[in-house]
């Protein structure tokens, strides 16, 4: 049932309790006159009705009270008047009595039985932080004297730091190539000298027969280790080491 | 113990004797309700125009208003509605001419079209008209009343307040 049918807000826990219809019958006694009035349920068929068979009666203003079990307002459909036959209805009211049940939906007010206390929707609040907005960053760049100079030296410190970087890794190369170059160069000219002196030694070899006994006198005592030779050969070895690491 | 027992029946046989010598007699209330099963109500208050000097009328078409009664009937063929317009007020300044009255009762409206004849088989005796309430249901009746003062030369009513009755029954048949 609409609003305009019933001349107010329709809303849920409304149960009609009774129709007071009226109107008049404008006919000639002898006519067939038969008038009904009611409402449609929502699938078009009569859910209450009242017909008046004025056929043969004379034409005058009737006033009914129809009874309604508490039909739910959600039942109700379109109202109408329906005639047949000759005459008229004028000055036709229907008015519908009801009875509200403000707790047809528990929510409605906390005093309901059955009434859950809602859960409220906690906001996602976006922490603003000014220091993050483009906009105030441009702002304070162009007025922020001290701004600019702080990223003026940032700039040319990671600018400082990106050349050393570079020349560091350029000597590095060089050096590493001067190295292989110089090792390559030396081996080769070693091997060179070890091939024509172990030729010409066997060239040259004149192994006489005899004993050859050893001309150093080891003097009786305790032979120590050199710490010292030791230790710069643990340095050095460490420094190899630390070089070779660099080319894995 | 054999005088004990003999003692008591004697005792016994005397009390017996002493009641019954009494006639006893009560009194028993019947009660019943009885509901009215026809209620006449005034729907409507009339009120008189004054459209000149010597009329007064509840016609509307003079600013009356015409009163209405209201009578509800749930048995039929049980009730007759007596309806009757005024002939004389009821209170009024003092008048020293003659009122002449004429008035009518209509049924205006019905509960079902099953009463819509209930006025043309109305009957009427001088100011007052008999309706048969044939069909259970609500019949409203209005009434027109019209009062005119001077006894046909038009004079003015005297200034003051006037009132008059519609007398509405309900008589069983």
């Amino acid at each position: 049932m609409t609003s305009k049918v019933l001349g107010m807000n329709a809303v849920g826990g409304m149960d009609i309790t009774g129709v007071i219809y009226q109107y008049t019958a404008v006919k000639d006694k002898d006519d067939n006159f038969v008038v009904t009035v009611g409402n449609e349920d929502l699938d078009g068929n009569y859910l209450w009705k009242d017909t008046e068979d004025w056929s043969g009666k004379y034409g005058m203003k009737i006033r009914k009270l129809i009874p309604l079990a508490f039909l739910p307002i959600a039942k109700f459909g379109k109202g109408k008047i329906a005639t047949t036959g000759t005459g008229s209805v004028e000055d036709a009211n229907v008015i519908y009595m009801y009875r509200f049940d403000a707790c047809f939906d528990p929510q409605s007010d906390p005093s309901c039985p059955g009434y859950v206390k809602p859960i409220p929707v906690v906001p996602k609040i976006i922490i603003y932080d000014a220091l993050e907005d483009d906009n105030v960053k441009g702002a304070t760049e162009e007025t922020d004297k001290e701004l600019i100079e702080e990223k003026e030296e940032s700039n040319e410190d990671e600018e400082r730091e990106e050349d050393e970087m570079q020349l560091e890794m350029a000597l590095a190369s060089s050096t590493n190539a001067l190295t292989i170059a110089n090792e390559v160069t030396q081996g080769s000219v070693v091997r060179a000298m070890n091939t024509a002196t172990n030729i010409n030694n066997y060239y040259v070899a004149d192994i006489s027969g005899g004993a050859y006994n050893d001309s150093t006198p080891l003097q009786g005592g305790t032979i120590v280790d050199n710490k010292n030779a030791f230790r710069s050969l643990a340095q050095d070895n460490l420094m190899n080491e630390m070089i070779g690491e660099q080319y894995k | 113990m054999k005088k004990l027992i003999t003692i008591g029946l004697i005792l016994g046989l005397a009390g017996c004797s002493l009641f019954s010598s009494k006639v006893e007699a009560a009194n028993i209330d019947i009660t019943g309700t009885v509901q009215s099963r026809c209620i006449v109500n005034t729907d409507t208050a009339g009120m008189y125009g004054n459209p000149n000097a010597y009329t007064l009328t509840t016609v509307p078409a003079s600013a009356g208003q015409l009163p209405i009664v209201r009578v509800d009937v749930s048995l039929a063929n049980a009730y007759h509605a007596k309806i009757s317009y005024p002939t004389s007020f009821s209170s009024s300044p003092s008048l020293g001419d003659t009122v002449a009255w004429t008035g009518a009762a209509t049924v205006v409206q019905t509960s079902t079209s099953d009463m819509s004849g209930y006025q043309s088989a109305s009957s009427l005796s001088g100011a007052m008209r008999t309706y048969a309430l044939t069909v259970a249901g609500t019949t409203w009746f209005s009434v027109a009343s019209v009062a005119t003062y001077g006894g046909g030369q038009q004079k003015p009513f005297p200034g003051g307040s006037y009132k008059a009755v519609v007398l509405a029954e309900c008589i069983a048949q």
